[in-house]
């Protein structure tokens, strides 16, 4: 009993990290300029083959297999893609639209969304199946000993739920402490006031993107050599889960962003263990979530205020 | 103290009245030079080579030395369309420029879908111009043709779109309006027949298609540019019932033309689920604003509910209804569902709003997915649902009426072009009603629409359970017609595709959800060949419809928010036309 | 040419026309104050000086540079800060924030904190609770917040969009006292006011701003003399 629980709450918080990394990219852009960005999931999804366009065709055989070589290089290909990715929907299909009225920015993040999933299906080679990721840190589990049995935890889980928590850490002493983390909150607040203080909004929000889409890249590197097979699908999914977490959190705010993935996670894997339907169900009660948060606390756990726009 | 004038911008200065002839002048020779090109490219060979998949439809395009003036097909319609520009350069006409421009930009369109077709296919611009000794330069000077009809009606000075305002006895505009439909219904059964079934049948279905809208665009343009088609519009509205009923027995009819044959009745078929679907849709999103990311479950939960009331062998309750009674059915069970979507609304607004109703969608494919209850089939699907029939016949089974025999599905056709019908009556009814304006108010300004009285919450949780109802009745439909109902078609993508429907067409108009749906369903049917890239082009289009025309392809005339920026609004209606 | 000219400003707001026709100047080193009714234009005026709208014609100039083209963000590296209408600050960010990211665009690091002093000597109330959150301070000690905030940039210019707004009797005349011994440091100073009365007295020249237009001019005092803007704005306009 007890070795199945621990172990789904180490499976939980693995991949609550890693939602709650994808959520920093949600919650920052929202937080600045109210768009729900659809295409992020996809963005996550975009880095991962990046990582894996780097391990395969890049690198030379001697050096892809040695993990401590293979995983600096592909991380930081996999967030130079996603984040030139996220740049140029940024710049092409959201910028234009800054000034329109509610509804045509989500629907252009939709677009976005499903032509980027299809641009990867369609172009990268052999992505309408899913690909095997290779392994890009020590293999092998942990077995840590417990009353009762061991709690199984992937060296590479351990490696994602760290580097994850480490970089939402960085970006909040980022966002608290230097100069420009405090002109991208003042953007987010009133952004013709930060214009009067001689900030440009747009490079603010450039560097925002820039920012989750280099965090969600190295997510979807991290996730692929995790669970070694990645997919188009991932992005939708994991989007999702993200973008719950984000709301739960509070959105707006990166300690709200980690708790809320972290709590996603935990309902995902605890849920599937121990609530009726199984497995099958726990993308159900993700959404069960999302719904009763939405509705009953749309400002989450750590949102200052009630951000519902009309 | 100070009074100051506004100095006169310099780009106003008036230009010389000769320089004006002169350049008016010019401008005229080259709509007329654009036209002749036009025709003679028509009448070029187009193609130095038989193509790889064997000749180039209409043949002419290799025979031009064989029959010069047997004229079918694409060179057919350029000939039609520059001859069009000739005659209507040298005549004076009402806002000549504009019908010049439209066809000069149809030419263009209609060279450069063959041109680029014939040089993709044939391995490079060789296959174009000269190769191996022969010649053929039709798609270069068509091309050139459209581009100087087009630049010789924009040099010449754009006026306005000219109003006309004849009246006639009211029997002879019935008569007009007779004709005017019927020519609608053969151009709607060309376009679905045009280039016939994609794919392995024909391969260059795709562009005889595409060649044939683009010039059917540029005449309807140039038919818009002329005025006419806003007179029409405003002579059918004089005769609204009469316009409707005649535009129903049009619908109707279509099985008798050439797209009356099993496969058209299929597509046309599924069109209409999505269009009715569409409508629903519409009036969540068009008319009261509330953005629906998971409709299509409503369209699914009323398909699942119709399969397990059919006698389908694989559902779980193993009853069989009457049909009507499983849409009704159906139908109710959908809009409670709806209800229950639509009950955050109270609570939750705008992009949050949008996310509820996405979330509530994917508990939908999952819970499908896993065949909850046993009442979906899971994986397995729900397969063998019984047709429908009447009086001994089944719905998929040919008919004869006389000598008449008609195609395997007509029945079915018949039945989704009454469910669109009654559709359509049912949101123009609420569009025009009290509800409908209470929804309007709610969509531009929820806080004044409450502030003037209007209770918001009930009034925004019915337009979720009437767009929910709707679809629950397509969703029976969709269930015997089809035959299998999976969870597979209940997809995020799916609500996607019927929201783009939605906004392609127009928020907030009838024939506009009609339309974009038509346009989704259409084109990836007839575009077999770059099925590859259908959703990729899907999802571009989307954000570049966002960017340049966000208010749909037929706007909402008395729409002012939501999509359309307010310096993008059109201008104002004609006199006599208003909706 | 003066320090700052205004020449025949005109902007449209959405359908409506709200200023149409703004011409005045502003010699270093003076008060100058806009004046005139709700709506006419005086808010509008500022917020296309700094950048913050597009004027559709008419000309901006401070000392030869052309501004009136340019994004907000760049204006105020010409030396203009502006205070905005309801002070704007942002509530969720402590005081030092506030201040500091009204020196954003310097990079003195010393000279920053040389001036985040000097705000502090100005009003002691900021100094006192550096760290408290904007949000959490009355309507004064905001609109000091306000003020410092936009001296922070060091500016040329300075806007003052309703300094006065309400504030209580003491406390305007505290807030007024400090725009004098600026001008009397050297900055140029433009005051916009419902307050008519106190504004005239303060400034060295005035304009009258009615229904998009400037329509009269003078120094203070002649103004405070003329009759038709005694029988316009100081009649009602003396309170608020």
């Amino acid at each position: 009993m007890l070795p199945t629980l621990l172990s789904q709450v180490a499976n939980g918080l693995v991949l609550g990290s890693l939602i709650g990394l994808i959520a920093l990219g949600y919650t920052m852009v929202y937080g600045i300029i109210q768009l729900i960005n659809f295409a992020h999931g996809e963005i996550f999804m975009v880095g991962a083959y990046g990582g894996l366009a780097a391990l395969t065709y890049l690198l030379p055989a001697a050096i892809a297999n040695q993990w401590y070589l293979a995983l600096p290089i592909a991380l930081v290909a996999g967030a130079v893609i996603a984040a030139l990715v996220a740049v140029a929907a940024e710049r092409f299909a959201y910028r234009p639209l800054r000034d329109a009225p509610r509804l045509a920015p989500l629907i252009t993040a939709l677009g976005v969304s499903v032509a980027l999933q299809e641009a990867v299906r369609v172009f990268y080679p052999d992505a309408t199946a899913a690909l095997p990721f290779p392994s890009i840190f020590i293999e092998g589990t942990l077995e840590i000993p417990v009353p009762g049995g061991t709690v199984p935890i992937k060296y590479a889980g351990i490696l994602l739920a760290l580097v994850s928590l480490a970089l939402a850490a960085g970006l909040q002493v980022f966002v608290d402490r230097s100069r420009t983390g405090r002109a991208m909150r003042a953007t987010a607040q009133d952004r013709d006031i930060a214009r009067l203080m001689g900030i440009d909004p747009d490079r603010v929000i450039v560097l925002t993107f820039l920012i989750g889409g280099a965090l969600a890249g190295v997510g979807g590197v991290l996730y692929g050599g995790y669970l070694n097979n990645i997919n188009i699908d991932m992005g939708f999914q994991n989007g999702i889960f993200a973008f719950t977490a984000a709301v739960l959190g509070g959105i707006g705010s990166i300690r709200g962003a980690v708790v809320g993935g972290l709590a996603i996670g935990l309902v995902k894997s605890l849920g599937g263990q121990y609530l009726p339907g199984g497995t099958a169900y726990d993308y159900v009660w993700i959404f069960v979530v999302l719904i009763v948060v939405l509705v009953f606390r749309p400002q989450g756990f750590f949102g200052e205020t009630e951000r519902v726009r009309a | 103290m100070t009074t100051v004038q506004s100095p006169v911008p310099a780009s106003a200065a008036p230009v010389s009245g000769r320089a004006r002839g002169a350049g008016a002048r010019g401008a005229a020779w080259l709509r007329v030079a654009g036209g002749l090109l036009a025709v003679l490219g028509a009448l070029l060979p187009w193609a130095t080579f038989v193509l790889n998949e064997g000749p180039y439809p209409e043949k002419a395009t290799l025979q031009f030395f064989v029959a010069p003036l047997g004229l079918t097909g694409f060179r057919l319609h350029l000939a039609l369309l520059g001859l069009a520009a000739i005659l209507v350069s040298v005549r004076a006409v009402r806002g000549r420029a504009r019908i010049v421009r439209a066809l000069g930009w149809g030419i263009v369109a209609t060279s450069l879908v063959n041109g680029l077709y014939i040089t993709v296919e044939g391995g490079g611009l060789g296959a174009i111009t000269a190769s191996g000794g022969s010649a053929a330069f039709g798609a270069v000077v068509a091309l050139i043709g459209g581009a100087f009809a087009a630049a010789g009606a924009v040099g010449g000075g754009i006026e306005p779109l000219p109003v006309r305002e004849w009246r006639m006895p009211w029997w002879a505009e019935w008569l007009l309006l007779l004709v005017l439909f019927g020519l609608l219904l053969l151009v709607v059964s060309a376009v679905l027949t045009s280039g016939g079934q994609g794919g392995v049948v024909n391969p260059y279905a795709g562009a005889v298609f595409l060649s044939f809208l683009a010039a059917a665009g540029g005449a309807f343009a140039a038919l818009h540019a002329s005025g006419l088609l806003t007179w029409l519009a405003a002579v059918a509205e004089r005769h609204r019932v009469f316009s409707i009923v005649v535009l129903l027995v049009m619908a109707l009819l279509l099985p008798l033309t050439g797209a009356g044959t099993e496969y058209w009745m299929t597509v046309a078929a599924n069109i209409g689920v999505y269009a009715a679907t569409a409508i629903g849709l519409n009036i969540v999103v068009g008319l009261a604003g509330l953005l629906d990311l998971g409709y299509v479950a409503f369209l699914g939960i009323g398909a699942f509910v119709a399969a397990n009331l059919s006698g389908a062998a694989a559902s779980e309750i193993g009853i069989r209804l009457p049909f009507p009674l499983v849409m009704i059915i159906s139908a109710v069970v959908a809009g409670l569902f709806g209800a229950v979507v639509g009950s955050p609304t109270l609570r939750v607004r705008g992009d949050y709003l949008a996310i509820v109703t996405l979330a509530f969608g994917e508990i939908f494919v999952r819970s499908a997915q896993n065949n909850i209850g046993g009442l979906t089939g899971g994986a397995n699907a729900i397969p063998n649902i019984p047709q429908v029939s009447a009086f001994g016949t089944a719905f998929n089974e040919s008919i004869a009426i006389g000598a008449v025999t008609l195609p395997a599905g007509v029945l079915y056709y018949v039945l989704i072009v009454l469910l669109v019908a009654v559709v359509m009556l049912v949101f123009g009814n609420l569009k025009n009603s009290r509800l409908g304006r209470a929804w309007i108010a709610i969509r531009e300004d929820e806080d004044a629409a409450r502030a003037m009285g209007i209770r918001t919450g009930p009034i925004k949780i019915l337009a979720f359970l009437i767009g929910a109802t709707l679809a629950g009745l397509a969703g029976a439909f969709f269930a015997h017609k089809t035959a299998v109902v999976a969870y597979d078609s209940f997809r995020f993508l799916e609500s996607v595709t019927l929201l783009a429907a939605v906004i392609l067409g127009g928020m907030g108009t009838i024939p506009g959800a009609v339309f974009g749906a038509s346009i989704l369903f259409v084109l990836p049917e007839k575009l077999r060949e770059f099925a590859d890239y259908r959703l990729l082009l899907f999802g571009l289009a989307l954000v570049v419809i966002m960017r340049f025309r966000p208010q749909g392809i037929i706007p909402d005339r008395h729409r002012r928010t939501e999509l359309a920026p307010v310096t993008a609004q059109d201008p104002p209606p004609a006199k006599g036309a208003e909706a | 040419m003066a320090f700052l000219e205004v020449r025949d400003l005109t902007v449209a707001y959405g359908a409506i026309q709200g200023v149409r026709g703004v011409t005045f100047a502003v010699e270093q080193g003076q008060i100058v104050s806009l004046i005139g009714s709700n709506g006419a234009g005086k808010t509008t005026t500022l917020r296309t000086l700094s950048g913050l709208l597009r004027p559709v014609s008419g000309e901006v100039w401070l000392d030869g540079t052309p501004l009136h083209r340019l994004p907000a963000h760049e204006i105020l590296a010409h030396g203009v800060a502006h205070s905005p209408e309801g002070r704007r600050l942002f509530a969720r960010m402590t005081v030092e924030e506030n201040l500091r990211l009204g020196a954003y665009t310097r990079r003195d690091e010393a000279g920053v904190v040389a001036d985040l002093d000097r705000i502090y000597d100005l009003f002691p109330v900021l100094g006192q609770r550096r760290r408290a959150k904007a949000g959490l301070f009355s309507g004064g000690e905001q609109q000091m917040l306000a003020i410092g905030r936009a001296l922070m940039s060091r500016p040329r210019l300075l806007m003052l969009d309703e300094p006065s707004m309400g504030l209580s009797p003491i406390m305007t005349q505290k807030i007024f006292d400090t725009v004098r011994d600026l001008r009397a440091e050297g900055t140029t100073v433009l005051l916009v006011e419902q307050n008519a009365l106190a504004a005239l007295a303060l400034s060295d020249r005035a304009y009258v701003i009615d229904l998009g237009r400037t329509t009269l001019s003078g120094t203070g005092a002649e103004l405070l003399a003329d009759p038709r803007v005694q029988a316009a704005y100081l009649g009602e306009g003396v309170t608020s």
